[in-house]
Order: C-alpha cells, then sequence, then structure tokens
C-alpha cells in the first residue's frame, strides 16, 4: 500500500467531517474517490496533502506515519487542486520553474525536468505563453505538470475534471492512463461517475466521513451484478419459460418487461447454468440470457441513499408475478 | 547560494510590470522638482542679499529624509497585507503549502521582495539626497543612522501587513487592520502622552504649588514617555531633530510632553527605540509564519 488511511477523525465545531475514514490505495492503482457533497472527501484530502491536522488517526505513507515529519509526505504527494492556483505575469517555463525551486530542483535538472512534463502534457510549444493566457484546460494540464515537477510516486487529484468540455476530458483521461502506466499510483475524487468505472482499478465511496464501500472496482462491479436481475430474452411464447422459472427455489420474482423476463435470481453461476440448460431442455428459444449489468451510478445512489433504492425494489416487487 | 523560490518569483514580476518604473520616476521626479526649486530659491537670495544660507540645505536634507520616512511607513504596509491573503485569494496558497517549501520561508520572501521594491525607491532618491552633501553638515554616520531607521520602519511596518495578511483571508480586511494598527502605534502612544501630561498639568494646578509661576511647566507624562520607543515616528523626529542641529532642547522630545530625567533610555533613544522596533517586527513575523503554518492545529494523536 502505498497509503493508508487509519480511522481518521476531524471535527469543524460540532460537524464531524470525517468520523473514522480508513483509506487503503494499492501502489500502481488509479483510486477513484466518490462521495455526495459534504461527506468529507475534501478534508480527507487535504489531511492526505499535509494541509489540515486530523484529531486523530494516522496516514502512513509508504508504511511510515507522516505525524513524524510532514516533508515524506511532501515528497511523495503531489496534488492537483480542483482550482488552477495560477500567478499573473508568469510564463509558462517560468511557473514550472518556479515550483521545482520550490522542492529544492534548480538550473538544468529543474529545465529539462519541466520540459519533459510540457512534452507530455501537451505544453512543450506554450513555455513562453503567459499563464493567465491559457485555456482552462491548457491551465488543468499545467497545473498537472506542476503537481509532477518533483516526480512523486502517488497524485492525488481533487475533481480534475470539473469545468471541462468533453474533448479536454478525454485528453486528461489518456494524459492519466499514460502517467499509471509509467508506474504512478493516482487518487482521483471526481463526481463524474462515468468516467471514474472507465478509468479507475481501484474506488472508494464515501458518506459522512465514513467509508462505506472499497475495494478493486472489478470486484465491486461483480458484486453490483450479482445483485442485479437476470435478463431472459425469449423467442416465441413465454409460457413454457415461465412455467420453469416458477418451479426454481433460486427465483424471488419474476417481471415481463419489454419483451424479456426480468427475475430476482439469487443463485450461483453454476445456478444460472442449470436454468439456462433447463430452459433450452424445454424447448425455450432462448437468446439472451444474462445478468443486467451494474453501474457505478447505480451503486452510488444505492449506498449514498438505501431510502430511495427501497423505494425501486418495492416498486420491482410489486410488479412481479 | 540558494535564492528564496518566492523572493526570487515576486522580485522577477514586480521588475517586468510598468508600475514600478512608473512610480519610480514620478516619485523622483516630484523629489528633484523640489530639491531644484529649493536651490533655485537659495541662488536667488544670494543674488539679492550677497549672503548664503547655508541652512537651507540642511532644510532640504530633512525635507528629503522626512518624504522618504512617510512614505516607507505608509507604502509597506499596503504593500505587505495582500502578500499572503493574495495567495489565498488566488487560491496558490494551498499549492505552495504542499510542495517542500516551509511557512518561514514564504514569509521571508514576501517581505524582503516588499523591502527590496520599498529600497530601490529609497537607494534610488539618494543621488537627490546627496545635493546637501554639496554644501556640507550632513556627515557620513548621520546617513547611515538615517538608513537604519528607514529599515526599521520598513521592516516593522512589512512585518505588520505580513502578519496581518497571514491572519485574515481577505486582503482589504489585513490592509485596513494593518493601518489601523500602525495609525494605534504612531498616534495613539503621542496620544496616550499627550492625555498624561494634561492630567499632569491639572493635578499641579490644583495644588498648592500651581500658586508658584512656571511650575506647571514642571509636569511631565511620566513612565508613559516610555511607550513612544514603540512608535518610529518619535525615533524619527528625535534622529533628524539632532541631525538638523536644531536646539536639543526643542528636538527633544521634553519639549512635547514635559520635562523627563535623563537616564540611559533618553540619552541613547535612538538606537534603544530601533531596537525594541525590531524586535516587535520579529514578533509579527513569528505571528505571521505561526498563521501560515499548520502547527496551530492539533496533529494527528499517535496511537
Amino acid at each position: 500500500m502505498i497509503l493508508e488511511i487509519k480511522d481518521l477523525k476531524k471535527k469543524f465545531g460540532k460537524f464531524h467531517a470525517l468520523n473514522g475514514l480508513d483509506i487503503m490505495i494499492p501502489e500502481g492503482s488509479l483510486y477513484g474517490f466518490v462521495g455526495p457533497n459534504g461527506a468529507g472527501k475534501t478534508t480527507a484530502i487535504k489531511i492526505m496533502t499535509g494541509l489540515l491536522f486530523a484529531d486523530s488517526g494516522q496516514v502512513l505513507i509508504n508504511g511510515t506515519d507522516v505525524s513524524d515529519g510532514l516533508n515524506i509526505l511532501k515528497q511523495e504527494i503531489g496534488y492537483v487542486p480542483d482550482f488552477f492556483g495560477v500567478y499573473d505575469n508568469l510564463k509558462v517555463n517560468e511557473y514550472m520553474e518556479f515550483f521545482a525551486s520550490c522542492y529544492g530542483i534548480n538550473g538544468l535538472k529543474a529545465r529539462s525536468r519541466y520540459m519533459t512534463l510540457l512534452e507530455q502534457v501537451g505544453l512543450e510549444d506554450k513555455s513562453d505563453f503567459y499563464v493567465d493566457s491559457l485555456s482552462r484546460g491548457m491551465k488543468q494540464r499545467l497545473c498537472l505538470a506542476r503537481a509532477l515537477i518533483h516526480d512523486p510516486h502517488l497524485l492525488v487529484l481533487d475533481e480534475p475534471a470539473s469545468g471541462l468540455d468533453p474533448r479536454t476530458r478525454f485528453e486528461f483521461k489518456e494524459i492519466l492512463k499514460e502517467l499509471r502506466e509509467q508506474g504512478k499510483t493516482i487518487f482521483i475524487s471526481s463526481h463524474v461517475l462515468s468516467e471514474l468505472s472507465e478509468l479507475c482499478t481501484d474506488i472508494g465511496i464515501i458518506d459522512q466521513g465514513k467509508m462505506v464501500l472499497s475495494g478493486s472496482m472489478e470486484e465491486i462491479l461483480r458484486r453490483v451484478n450479482a445483485t442485479n436481475p437476470l435478463v431472459i430474452s425469449i423467442l416465441g411464447s413465454k409460457e413454457k419459460a415461465l412455467t420453469i422459472l416458477k418451479s426454481q427455489p433460486c427465483v424471488q420474482t419474476i417481471a415481463v418487461k419489454e419483451g424479456d423476463i426480468r427475475v430476482n435470481f439469487i443463485g450461483d453461476q453454476q445456478d444460472e447454468a442449470i436454468l439456462l440448460q433447463q430452459l433450452i431442455d424445454a424447448e425455450v428459444m432462448v437468446h439472451g440470457f444474462s445478468r443486467e449489468q451494474g453501474s457505478l451510478e447505480s451503486l452510488f445512489m444505492q449506498i449514498t441513499d438505501p431510502d430511495k433504492e427501497k423505494a425501486v425494489l418495492v416498486h420491482e416487487n410489486e410488479s412481479g408475478l | 547560494m540558494k535564492t528564496n523560490p518566492v523572493y526570487k518569483r515576486e522580485t522577477m514580476v514586480s521588475a517586468r510590470s510598468f508600475r514600478l518604473a512608473l512610480i519610480l520616476v514620478i516619485f523622483n521626479s516630484i523629489l528633484a522638482l523640489v530639491i531644484l526649486l529649493n536651490m533655485y530659491s537659495v541662488v536667488e537670495r544670494v543674488k539679492l542679499t550677497a549672503e548664503i544660507q547655508y541652512s537651507s540645505f540642511t532644510t532640504l536634507y530633512v525635507f528629503v529624509a522626512v518624504v522618504e520616512f512617510v512614505m516607507l511607513m505608509f507604502i509597506m504596509p499596503a504593500l505587505t497585507a495582500g502578500s499572503i491573503s493574495g495567495e489565498r485569494e488566488r487560491q496558490t496558497l494551498d499549492i505552495l503549502l504542499t510542495t517542500t517549501m516551509k511557512p518561514s520561508e514564504i514569509i521571508w520572501g514576501k517581505l524582503l521582495s516588499s523591502f527590496s521594491t520599498m529600497f530601490l525607491m529609497v537607494v534610488s532618491s539618494f543621488p537627490l539626497l546627496a545635493v546637501s552633501f554639496v554644501y556640507g553638515g550632513v556627515m557620513i554616520h548621520d546617513v547611515l543612522l538615517l538608513l537604519l531607521c528607514y529599515l526599521t520602519v520598513a521592516l516593522l511596518c512589512g512585518s505588520m501587513g505580513i502578519c496581518f495578511s497571514s491572519l485574515f483571508k481577505r486582503s482589504t480586511v489585513a490592509t485596513v487592520v494593518s493601518y489601523g494598527v500602525l495609525v494605534f502605534i504612531a498616534a495613539g502612544t503621542y496620544a496616550v502622552n499627550i492625555f498624561m501630561l494634561s492630567m499632569a498639568r491639572m493635578n499641579m494646578d490644583s495644588s498648592y504649588a500651581s500658586s508658584i509661576n512656571g511650575v506647571t511647566d514642571q509636569a511631565n507624562s511620566g513612565p508613559c514617555l516610555y511607550l513612544l520607543l514603540l512608535n518610529p515616528v518619535a525615533t524619527f523626529y528625535v534622529m533628524i531633530n539632532k541631525q538638523a542641529g536644531v536646539n536639543p532642547v526643542i528636538s527633544s522630545l521634553n519639549n512635547w510632553f514635559g520635562p523627563h530625567p535623563d537616564n540611559f533610555i533618553m540619552d541613547n533613544w535612538v538606537l534603544l527605540s530601533i531596537l525594541i522596533q525590531l524586535i516587535l517586527a520579529a514578533i509579527f513575523i513569528l505571528i505571521a509564519i505561526k498563521g501560515v503554518s499548520q502547527s496551530k492545529r492539533r496533529r494527528i494523536r499517535k496511537k
């Protein structure tokens, strides 16, 4: 684990921003950090980056407790906030040189480092431009290059895609993928869940200052899919199929929707295979048999608003046969 | 030697701006105009009276010194009061604090860059100040003491501005509070002494001793006079009066607040007040560093 956060607590007055938060970021992962507004994402990020101290808990970077000294943390982490933070009257190369010198990198070493980074983010031809003359997307890329100037192992991005157009978002996503391939660990907080599900290898969902779900994206989506209904598409009469389904102990509810049969099925993959075999043996013309694909959005809604999800389940049950 | 990155960036940006060059030109033009007019009037007087008034050149020195002092005192807080809060408003402070730079380095970089800008103005006016040296009367140690006084007032006012800049989120609030405190130090200590002096005079008036003529002249503001050690205006006033060779009685603070007994403090007023003001500046700088760093927040408790 490159970064571990254990039982982190932070109070602002009477408000508990973090209430025993645990995060484990595996090395080389692209970790998505999701949560509703006010869940404690920014507080957690500020503590991770050393901008805020927690009331209690531990932050370990490569197994070393950062309370021993923030310098370890600062050397290992590159931070990209949700705002650009640029200076007027400063050119792109001067901006990069300034931040390089903030990390003690000077002279030729700094120049070769920032030129490589500017090339990586596609700003090599803008090095003589004033920072405030760059477009929003360019500023965001510059900010990313700035965060990488000291070659950190972990990159922390807070809502990096907010306010960017689709094309710039796509380009930004490609840069992140490239960085991950180079061995960087990326921690990204975002509200654009569809993008995160495409991009991230791991995910953590925070609500009311606590981690409510975390793990690898694959595993989480598999878990979501396992609770989703089976969608069976049949050509011709459905009577025979419905009779077989009703006799199955794993079937909880059956609903016919838009020509498909949706079945709440509690069995595992083997039970699914047996059911499919039975349908085929009974000469039912099955041309589709799969679990409904779960999305990060539906999972997020389910976790962060349980009442809403219950209402959906009740509705489905009521429509069942 | 490693240059402070904040200092390097700030000076580069300020040197690049047209504003600094414009301020230098306007400031020195006004000073030059006043000095040339003064010299012209002296020369014209010589033509009329056949008598050269050398004291006019000393007045010229005092005039330039006063203008520069006032400028330092009132421009330094404006330059520094927006330095940290400006970083906050631009949302660059968080980024700076995630680098390996220490808060003290950020504060020093900011303070030194304002200092450099200010001293560029002071030094650029030195050739004008040197006009008075042509006729003598001002010694090199006088100029060095004047420079020390400038350094002190610049450091005090600058550190005050940067202190409030780190404590308040908005530059406007930081600027208003900085000027408020500066006025309190400059005018407040004076007002306290005036008040104490008038109280002392009232007490003497009501006593039997008041029947003796001139006894109220013996009233003074008491130990409150030493509050003026914090006041850079008082320091400058005492110093410049001595340098200008004005009657020591008039030049001393006794003229303002009644006669005080001679002691070590009174004898070494300028140097002691400079020392005290430097200590005050150091306190402001420490508060500023504390304000920027997170050390005021509780650290993570180890389990």
